[in-house]
This record gives C-alpha cells, sequence and structure tokens, in this order.
C-alpha cells in the first residue's frame, strides 16, 4: 500500500485560537495538522475553517477517538465518519494511536496503554489492516505516552510497533516527547530504543512538551520541546533522514510565534543533520 | 475471557472506582502506591476530557455556576452518563436531564433550560451549511398547492421553551457583551436558535411565531401549522411572519 507524497518539512497543530492569524499570515509551514474528530460535524464555522486550511496547506488528520486497541470491539461509525473526513478532505497524513480507550460501550476519551503480547499484535494487525482498506490508504500508528506499564507485555513497545508495521504495511508516527516521557517514567534508554526502528516505516515525527507531576511525567502538549527531546529529534533525523515534523500543543496555547519558533528550531535541526548525513 | 479483554475490563474498572484498583495493580509493573498516583492521572483526564467537552457546548451554564462547580458536575454527569463514543461531540446530549435532576443543582431551577439552548446553539454550530431559499420560490407556488406547503427549516433550527429568561441569560453572558447585567427573572422567554452563515444566532422567538414553527418542524403543511397556531393566536400575521423568515435564511426548501 503506498502513501500520497507526504509533505517535507515540520508543521504545527492548527488550533481555533490560531485560524484566523493562520490564515492571514500564511506562515511557511509544511502542512497543518488537526484532530479528526473536531471535523466529525456537517458544516458550519469548524468545517469552513478546515476547507480554508486545506487550500493553503497539505492536511494532516490525526485521530484520538478510534480506539484501535478496544479488545471487544471497533466501532465502525467512528471509522466511518473518519472515511467520510479523508474522502472530503483527501489529507496528506492519516494517523491514529497504538492504544485502546473504550470497552463494554463505555469511552474513556484517553490514550491508554496496551500490554505487548502476541495477542494484542494480532489484534492490532487485523485492526489496522481494517482501517486501512476502508480507508484505502496506509495508516500512521504513534506510540503513546504512558503512566502505567502491562507486567504481562512480552515485547517492547518499538518493537511491537515495527511488527505491526511489517505486518500490515502501516507506517509509524514517532512521538519523540512520548518516547522520552515513557523512558523517563520507566526506567529505559530512548536513544537505544530509536536505533531499534527501521527508518523507512516511519511516516511523521511529532514533538511536544510535556509537564511534571510528582514523579511522574505527564503528556499535556502544553510547553515548549525540552531539551533531551531535541537531542532524540538530532538522532532521529541523523539516523533516518528528514520525516514530515510535528509541532503538537493542544493546552495552554500560546502565541502562533511561539509555534512557528518551535517549527523554526525543528527545520534547523532537520536541514543541519541532513548536510552532516 | 482473552486476557486482552480482562486487561481492560479491569482497567476500566480501577479508572472508574479507585477501589477497583488492586485487581488491576496485579497487572502492572512496579509498587502498588505508585501504581495508585498513575492511575489517578488517567482518572483526572478522564474528568478533563468531560469538562474540556461540556465546556465547549456549555460556555454560558460554565459562567454562571462557576468553574469549580462546573468541574464537579463534569464528573458527576460523566460518571452517571459515561461517554460511549470516541468522538465527544455529542456527549453533553443529555446534560439538560441530569441538571434537572441532580441535587446540587436544584436552587438553579433554569439551568435545565438553558442547556437545551445551548445544545441547541451547540448543535446549530456543526449544521450542514444550507444556502437560503429565495422568496421568489415561494410565489411561483401554485396558489391551489400553497396549503400543502411543507417547509424544510435550515439545519439547526430550534425552538427552545422556557419559564425562565433564557435568551436574556444566554444573551449577557456571551464574549464582547457590555451592557447592563440585570434579569427580569419574570419573564418567560422561547429561543428561537438558528445559523446566519457560519455564527450560530440565538434571538427571543414571539409564543406564535414560536407555535408556527414547531407544528412545521414536527410535519404540518402551511395550512395545518397556520390553523394551529391560529387556534390559540388570533393575531398571528403569517405573510409578514413568512417575509422575515425568508429574508433571514430560516427556511432552505420547501415540498409541496
Amino acid at each position: 500500500m503506498t502513501a500520497p507524497a507526504s509533505p517535507v518539512g515540520t508543521g504545527i497543530g492548527l488550533r481555533q485560537p490560531h485560524y484566523r492569524e493562520v490564515f492571514e499570515r500564511r506562515p511557511a509551514l509544511a502542512f497543518l495538522e488537526v484532530h479528526s474528530e473536531n471535523f466529525f460535524l456537517e458544516g458550519g464555522a469548524s468545517m469552513h475553517a478546515l476547507e480554508r486550511a486545506r487550500a493553503a496547506y497539505p492536511i494532516s488528520l490525526h485521530g484520538v477517538g478510534l480506539s484501535l486497541g478496544s479488545a471487544d470491539r471497533l466501532a465502525d461509525e467512528h471509522l466511518a465518519r473518519l472515511e467520510r473526513l479523508v474522502r472530503r478532505v483527501q489529507p496528506a497524513l492519516v494517523s491514529e494511536h497504538l492504544c485502546w480507550g473504550a470497552v463494554g460501550g463505555v469511552h474513556f476519551n484517553d490514550l491508554l496503554p496496551l500490554p505487548y503480547t502476541g495477542e494484542a499484535l494480532a489484534l492490532l494487525a487485523d485492526r489496522v489492516d481494517h482501517v486501512q482498506s476502508v480507508l484505502k490508504r496506509q495508516l500512521l500508528v504513534e506510540n503513546l505516552s504512558a503512566y502505567v506499564e502491562c507486567r504481562d507485555s512480552e515485547m517492547t513497545e518499538t518493537a511491537f510497533l515495527a511488527e505491526l508495521a511489517r505486518r500490515t504495511g502501516c507506517g509509524l508516527l514517532l512521538d519523540l516527547n512520548n518516547l522520552y516521557v515513557n523512558a523517563v517514567n520507566f526506567g529505559f534508554d530512548a536513544a537505544e530504543r530509536l536505533d531499534a526502528l527501521d527508518g523507512a516505516s516511519i511516516g511523521q515525527i511529532h514533538l511536544a512538551g510535556h509537564s511534571v507531576v510528582d514523579d511522574c511525567l505527564v503528556d499535556t502538549h502544553g510547553a515548549v520541546v525540552c531539551d533531551p527531546v531535541w537531542q532524540l529529534y538530532m538522532q532521529a533525523c541523523r539516523r533516518f533522514g528528514p520525516k514530515p515534523t510535528l509541532i503538537e500543543w493542544d493546552t495552554d496555547l500560546p502565541a502562533l510565534d511561539v509555534l512557528l519558533q518551535q517549527a523554526a528550531q525543528a527545520s534547523d535541526i532537520a536541514e543541519r543533520e541532513a548536510a552532516h548525513a | 475471557m482473552p486476557d486482552l479483554l480482562a486487561f481492560q475490563v479491569d482497567f476500566a474498572a480501577a479508572l472508574r472506582d479507585g477501589a477497583r484498583t488492586p485487581a488491576l495493580a496485579r497487572r502492572l509493573a512496579g509498587e502498588t502506591d505508585i501504581v495508585d498516583g498513575r492511575m489517578a492521572i488517567y482518572r483526572a483526564n478522564m474528568v478533563a476530557a468531560a469538562d474540556k467537552a461540556l465546556s465547549a457546548a456549555y460556555p454560558v451554564i460554565r459562567q454562571v455556576v462557576g468553574d469549580e462547580f462546573f468541574h464537579g458536575l463534569a464528573r458527576e454527569y460523566q460518571r452517571v452518563t459515561p461517554s460511549t463514543s470516541g468522538d465527544l461531540t455529542g456527549f453533553g446530549a443529555r446534560f439538560d436531564d441530569f441538571l434537572a435532576s441532580f441535587e446540587h443543582t436544584q436552587a438553579m431551577p433554569y439551568l435545565p433550560d438553558l442547556a437545551r439552548l445551548e445544545w441547541a446553539a451547540h448543535l446549530a454550530y456543526g449544521a450542514a451549511d444550507a444556502p437560503g431559499w429565495d422568496a421568489a420560490a415561494l410565489a411561483e407556488i401554485p396558489p391551489e398547492r400553497q396549503d400543502a406547503i411543507r417547509f424544510q427549516w435550515s439545519p439547526g433550527l430550534a425552538v427552545v421553551r422556557s419559564a425562565f429568561p433564557i435568551v436574556r441569560i444566554w444573551t449577557i453572558h456571551q464574549p464582547g457583551f457590555d451592557g447592563a447585567f440585570e434579569v427580569d427573572w419574570s419573564q418567560a422567554e422561547t429561543a428561537l436558535v438558528a445559523r446566519d452563515g457560519f455564527a450560530v444566532t440565538v434571538t427571543r422567538c414571539p409564543p406564535d411565531q414560536a407555535a408556527f414553527i414547531e407544528a412545521s418542524l414536527r410535519g404540518a403543511s402551511l395550512a395545518d401549522a397556520a390553523s394551529d397556531t391560529l387556534e390559540h393566536h388570533p393575531d398571528f400575521d403569517l405573510g409578514a411572519f413568512l417575509a422575515r423568515a425568508l429574508a433571514a435564511r430560516l427556511v432552505c426548501g420547501a415540498t409541496y
């Protein structure tokens, strides 16, 4: 399964308080990313803003609610709405998370961790196959930030994702902040995990900030990218070459210029590392 | 039960009820007290998601009751009406019923109607875009068919009745409102929620117009809706109302 040409360079998340400024200033960005579920609407101001964004930039649709790993069922009605949005928007990238969020008909609207077992891998491979056949395109699957780890896991999340990509042809959305958050929360070496990945399967990189609660890093997407994550980004650029890269910011949204500065920093790193490669 | 499903059932139980954490903790790595702290992060995320979704749909109620009380309402509403979808747009659909029955909102009996108004505005925000319908098109319908006209009202259009001044309460809590912050609590108001382009409008709707629109929304023909309305509101001026409704693009089509 081939993906459409993906946008090379750096993008930002497009959030409602920035709509007007983005459309007026048209900053030089490789793409804009939105949360798919915010656009499961028939019409109105949000859909109009997405149409305007789409006319000016490639769009990345980032889903937070499909819950690929829910053991009891995949929400077909949710997938149908996503399919309709994909048809309408013709995005450059479509992504979801390696997680579950619902069981027994109750949805927690959160990205909850899976045990990385053979059973879960078989389920996820079936689900990703199904989603890709419904959407008629490649899906990118993102590594998760997590606060608990399952005792039953038989492999690392990274190995799980690499195998999922091998079985289904899906791409990986490598979130370096999530990888760093987990490395701190669970005490592993993030750089080592990067080395285990195949660059060809990586379709996008996410960079974001987190907050610290007691002994735990919490993935809030509400701060600038921290130095260790920039270090990982340098390593990733060197190892995997340039990938579409997103500055992700969802809570305590700052001025647009802060996002643009972070995006420029990412572009500088990607260019510098490409020159060294 | 397969292991993955059993794990998710245990995880869900621990999220909804902290006392159920020990059954889950056996499946998680790490010390019990650390796991407890980490599960508290997930629990806070869960309530934050409910708060955010309800705040998006009910910004006026949030202002009326205050952030802290609203957060408590979100927590309790989520407990009794858990989300069933990965898309939270529809999560607040039963907030009016919740506010009508919740013990700590009984002193604010106008809240359920205000919730119905805000929910109608929330639905109108994302309703399909519809072009207006030309008044000339109405004039072209042969006179003998006019009684049978059934209007198609623009998507998102709704009438919300109340014994309280809900339109006034809504208006004074809109961003940029700088008038007097006074409410005449003796006023019963009916709201007309509609779209003007991409903007959602909320206006006071006179009882006769509300009766006509409601009958028409239920599927009544022009003649039946008009006669129903005139029965209770003998001064209803159908022609003047239709001219205004068409000019405001409340109607997007008709069958006859």
